[in-house]
């Protein structure tokens, strides 16, 4: 399956009568955005924001973040079976606004949504600081509940971010890259002598709005399978996450997935990328068990030699990923997890809930639980009032001059599972 | 004694008895069920855990039954 991505990089964002892009601005149309969320009835009114790099602007509190894009060439159309039909996608040619995102905001559950700030210290946590952003504000009408909202919500989202997507259908892409993977068999034919490595992709899927979907299907409900890595840059898996910010795979990091992207730069070279196994993490234990058997089971039929896991979330999908890791290295495949650390403010405490010796080898996007300071910027986009609730928030975070003390996990991003950040520490 | 879902993880922390119990937001209820229904399942689990304690361990037990 191979897949051409186009890039048309995206600079600045403006509101204009008609939508378009031109020159590397993106302009919107206020009206027919606000028009594409006000067709779902669930909602009664809506507002959108402009947030670029730099400016004083904090938004809070952040659903989902969604990069535009659109199908040009082969079968179906971005997010199969959530918009666009059931057809499998990671074929042919998508392009992309490069630089731009839409991003959603609203109280569904209150403490479980996070922060970007564009500039400051929050900026530097989060990618999406670095983003031409629209912001969409959406006002649910009374009664609604929570988990409709945030169904309506999600598609909104989508139904957005496919419009703007739209706009590069016909547009020249400033840049292109190609992504391919062989059959099992043509694979071991063409790099007889590199090892096999595949990526056990975990998604959160622990029910009461910690849900993810794959072509559509609730992945709580489904087994562990598997994906050529090209679907997803198509949106075969997107976010439906109302869950602690820092370390909840947006729909944005699944699209621009950085495991599949690096495994992609050394296929051939040093590896070969067989493919992605999708795992989900339930609430049951018999679910834990019976998903990570499958992935051990899928790593030793594909005859792997080695697995890099991501994990999402934290807490009990600790123990998700240490069995995945335990059971595959029990093949005889040797495993790298990436995963974060919720040590304590001081960093002393123990960083994951679960542990096992065979766990040897571990990238950790950092430890959520630090404390930050988040000045008071000009302008908040969305409801300032939830930083005293919000998971890594508490009582007197929100400061009377509007800046906020906090841990790290309220930030959207900062502690990426996939490794999609680029601080580090010595 | 631990009456817990993740069983792991209470092995991994060293709990010395250990009763599962149905999952992690309802450990010891299930909403699919009826009200009757949940209590059988809450009277035998707290009996279990109960008998757990009675029980002399010489190491991390878990207590299936």
């Amino acid at each position: 399956m191979k897949l051409e991505l186009g890039y048309v990089f995206i600079k600045d964002i403006q509101f204009a009568e008609v939508s378009k892009v031109e020159n590397g601005t993106l302009y919107v149309s206020k009206e027919e955005v606000r028009k594409i969320i006000l067709e779902d009835q669930n909602f009664i009114s809506a507002e959108v924001e402009l947030a670029k790099p730099g400016e004083s602007i904090r938004i809070m509190p952040v659903k989902d973040v969604i990069e535009p894009r659109v199908k040009v060439d082969g079968p179906g159309g971005i997010f199969p079976g959530m918009v666009n039909k059931v057809e499998t996608v990671g074929s042919g040619k998508t392009n992309v606004l490069k630089g731009a995102a839409v991003v959603t905001t609203g109280k569904i559950v209150g403490f479980q949504e996070g922060i970007i700030d564009m500039t400051g210290t929050g900026s530097e946590y989060t990618p999406f600081s670095k983003l031409n952003n629209l912001v969409l504000v959406c006002e649910p009408k009374e009664g609604l509940k929570q988990h409709e909202h945030e169904k309506a919500l999600r598609f909104a989202g989508y139904k957005v971010a496919l419009y703007l997507g739209e706009l590069a259908r016909s547009l020249t892409p400033d840049e292109t890259e190609t992504f391919e993977t062989l059959s099992v068999t043509e694979g071991i034919k063409a790099y007889p002598e590199l090892p096999r490595v595949a990526y056990v992709l975990m998604l959160q899927s622990q029910g009461l709005m910690h849900d993810t979907y794959v072509y559509g299907v609730d992945a709580k409900q489904s087994l562990t399978t598997m994906l050529y890595p090209t679907e997803i840059m198509d949106g075969a898996i997107v976010s439906g996450n109302c869950v602690s910010a820092c370390d909840k795979n947006t729909t944005y990091h699944h699209l621009n997935n950085p495991v599949v992207h690096d495994l992609f730069a050394e296929h051939g070279k040093t590896l070969n990328f067989v493919g992605v196994i999708i795992t989900n993490e339930n609430v049951y234990l018999a679910d834990k068990e019976r998903s990570s058997n499958w992935s051990a089971k899928l790593a030793e039929f594909l005859g792997l030699d080695g697995v890099l896991i991501s994990q999402e979330g934290f807490g009990n999908p600790d123990t998700d990923l240490i069995m995945n890791c335990k059971k595959i290295e029990t093949k005889g495949i040797k495993t790298v997890i990436i995963t974060d650390e919720y040590a304590g403010r001081d960093g002393s405490s123990q960083s994951l809930a679960d542990a096992d010796a065979s766990a040897d080898a571990v990238v950790t996007g950092g430890n959520a639980n630090q404390v930050i300071e988040l000045p008071a910027l000009d302008k908040v986009i969305g409801y300032s009032k939830v930083a005293d609730i919000i998971a890594g928030g508490f009582d007197g975070s929100l400061h009377a001059d509007g800046s906020i003390t906090a841990e790290l996990q309220v930030i959207t991003g900062a502690t990426n599972e996939m490794g999609f950040n680029k601080l580090s520490a010595r | 004694m631990h009456m817990c879902t993740v069983v792991p993880i209470s092995l991994t922390v060293g709990a010395n008895r250990i009763v599962p119990t149905i999952a992690i937001p309802h450990p010891l209820g299930n909403p699919t069920l009826t009200l009757e229904e949940e209590r059988d399942i809450r009277r035998n689990l707290v009996g279990r855990a109960l008998r757990a304690l009675e029980t002399e361990v010489t190491g991390q037990t878990v207590f299936e039954k």
